[in-house]
């Protein structure tokens, strides 16, 4: 088992540093690009990649002799040494329950900007943000 | 131009395996798993279900359910709140936008995708209905919820709308109005509920307090963990029924409205009054 | 077996940073979308591997059903081609 320390590093590290090249990709891209539905774009990435760092912190390594299990208990009616084992083999479900509410806003926020920029290139009619500062609010 | 893109692509894995390499040799602390969980998270676990500490558990084995409802359920008020102000705000920008429902009665079968995507869109309709719903009740024992539930439907709703057309399916009866009372109605049972035990408290006589789901010690009033043996988790069971409600008919409100012709909303915009 | 689950999830987690790059550096916004429903699909097996069902419930019909659904009436919309 401890032989299995180093592997087990590499890969969170694998995955902890994926994700956050996904996270500087994507504000790269909020900021960078002309466009706004790519910006629209970038901003989905960039959430939900804070949202899996979330969840990630939740995680523990498998107890050993046994796997690791969500936080749902499906032995009932309980007992006291069921319900011990499930404290002792389930991941945490505190970040769970803030992600689903961290998603629920980003969705959200995406759906009345996408609305906004429907209204934005009907008035001005371009979604290029270089065009559209240099016209200083005049609609076309 | 293409080879370029796909060189920096590989650059970045390779860069990512070799970092990571770094890291676990010790370069930045190596990152592990821890091997434990917080004494919060086993707090959180061992009161989902507990018929021995009945004055501080949710009677649902279901422990995220159990907080996003019971132990945290102010947060969640606030995050309908939101989806309710986000979904409000669509319908200011497009109000006095009439999204015509008149066609001549043939055109009707007309409109919309070819007869296989319609034909499909019938069977697929029912069955992602059901499990849409089956989702939402099941929420205290299952994964699964008000959201879950909600949002599953409002897909294959979406489905329904592109896929016969927009015109089909408001005289078929998906329209704003339709939308806007399913909403409401959602909504307004998530507002009852959440004082439904302080009314009843109140009623008999004794301490109650907002959100609250199950007798306590010094607020012994309460709904039923259990109906007929079957196990409902008080407040649980009717919050996701409600949330489903209210977050399929919102989001399918929001598409109708984005999906309306632009002659309609252009003419709107110019000022012509729909008479 | 450990070592199988995180191996599953770093596979995972490459093929999310893959399909990102190729979504920010794309000119066809509806190959950007396509891009990015790719690596939703990515991080739902992250949070199923991650043991969270309730989120996997969650995110498979908001970030591959709805979000591309209003991404592609957007783009229908207005401009489909990246500009400058």
């Amino acid at each position: 088992m401890s032989s299995d320390l180093p592997i087990i590093a590499y890969l969170t590290g694998i995955v902890v540093i994926s994700l956050f090249v996904n996270m500087g990709i994507s504000l790269y891209g909020v900021f960078a690009k002309p466009s706004l539905i790519k910006k629209l774009i970038a901003l989905t990435i960039l959430s939900d990649t804070a949202n899996v760092f979330a969840i990630l912190v939740g995680y523990r390594r498998w107890p050993p002799g046994s796997v690791v299990r969500p936080p749902v208990l499906t032995e009932l009616p309980p007992t006291p040494e069921k319900i011990a084992r499930f404290a002792s083999t389930a991941v945490d479900p505190l970040p769970q329950a803030l992600v689903l509410t961290a998603i629920v806003i980003g969705l959200a926020v995406i759906i009345f900007l996408a609305v906004v920029i429907m209204q934005i290139y009907r008035t001005y009619g371009t979604t290029d943000v270089r065009i559209i500062s240099k016209l200083r609010g005049e609609r076309r | 131009m293409k080879y370029e893109r796909a060189l920096i692509a590989a650059a970045i894995i390779v860069f990512i395996l070799v970092l990571s390499y770094a890291v676990a040799l010790g370069a930045m602390g190596a990152a592990l798993p821890p091997p434990d969980l917080r004494e919060l998270a086993k707090n959180y676990l061992k009161l989902t279900i507990n018929p021995w500490m009945r004055n501080l558990t949710v009677m649902s084995p279901e422990a995220v359910t159990a907080i996003v409802w019971d132990f945290r359920g102010l947060d969640t008020f606030f995050e309908t709140a939101v989806l309710y102000l986000a979904i409000i705000g669509t319908v200011a920008i497009y109000r006095g936008v009439y999204t015509s429902r008149k066609t001549v009665a043939e055109d009707e079968e007309k409109g919309g995708m070819s007869p296989i995507a319609k034909s499909v869109t019938k069977i697929t309709l029912p069955m992602v209905l059901a499990v849409a719903i089956a989702i939402a009740l099941h929420g205290h024992l299952t994964p699964g919820g008000g959201f879950q539930g909600g949002s599953t439907a409002a897909v294959i709703l979406l489905l329904v709308l592109v896929v016969f057309s927009l015109h089909f399916s408001m005289h078929k009866g998906i329209t704003k109005g339709s939308m806007l009372a399913l909403r409401s109605t959602g909504l307004l049972g998530i507002a009852v509920t959440s004082v439904l035990v302080l009314i009843l408290g109140l009623l008999v006589g004794c301490q109650a307090f907002i959100f609250q789901n199950q007798p306590k010690a010094y607020a012994p009033a309460g709904l039923p963990a259990t109906l007929d043996g079957m196990l409902i988790s008080g407040t649980l069971i009717l919050f996701n029924i409600f949330e489903c409600l209210a977050v399929a008919a919102g989001l399918t409100l929001t598409f109708i409205l984005v999906l309306t012709h632009e002659e309609e909303i252009r003419s709107a915009m110019k000022g012509d009054k729909h008479e | 077996m450990e070592v199988l689950a995180l191996t599953l999830m770093a596979i995972a987690a490459l093929l999310s940073t893959l399909a990102t790059y190729l979504a920010i550096t794309e000119r066809d916004l509806l190959t950007a979308v396509i891009y990015s429903a790719l690596q939703s699909t990515a991080y739902a097996i992250i949070f199923y591997l991650l043991m969270a069902p309730d989120i996997v419930l969650v995110y498979i019909p908001v970030a591959v059903g709805l979000y591309p659904a209003v991404f592609i009436v957007l783009i229908k919309k207005s401009e489909r081609y990246e500009g400058g």
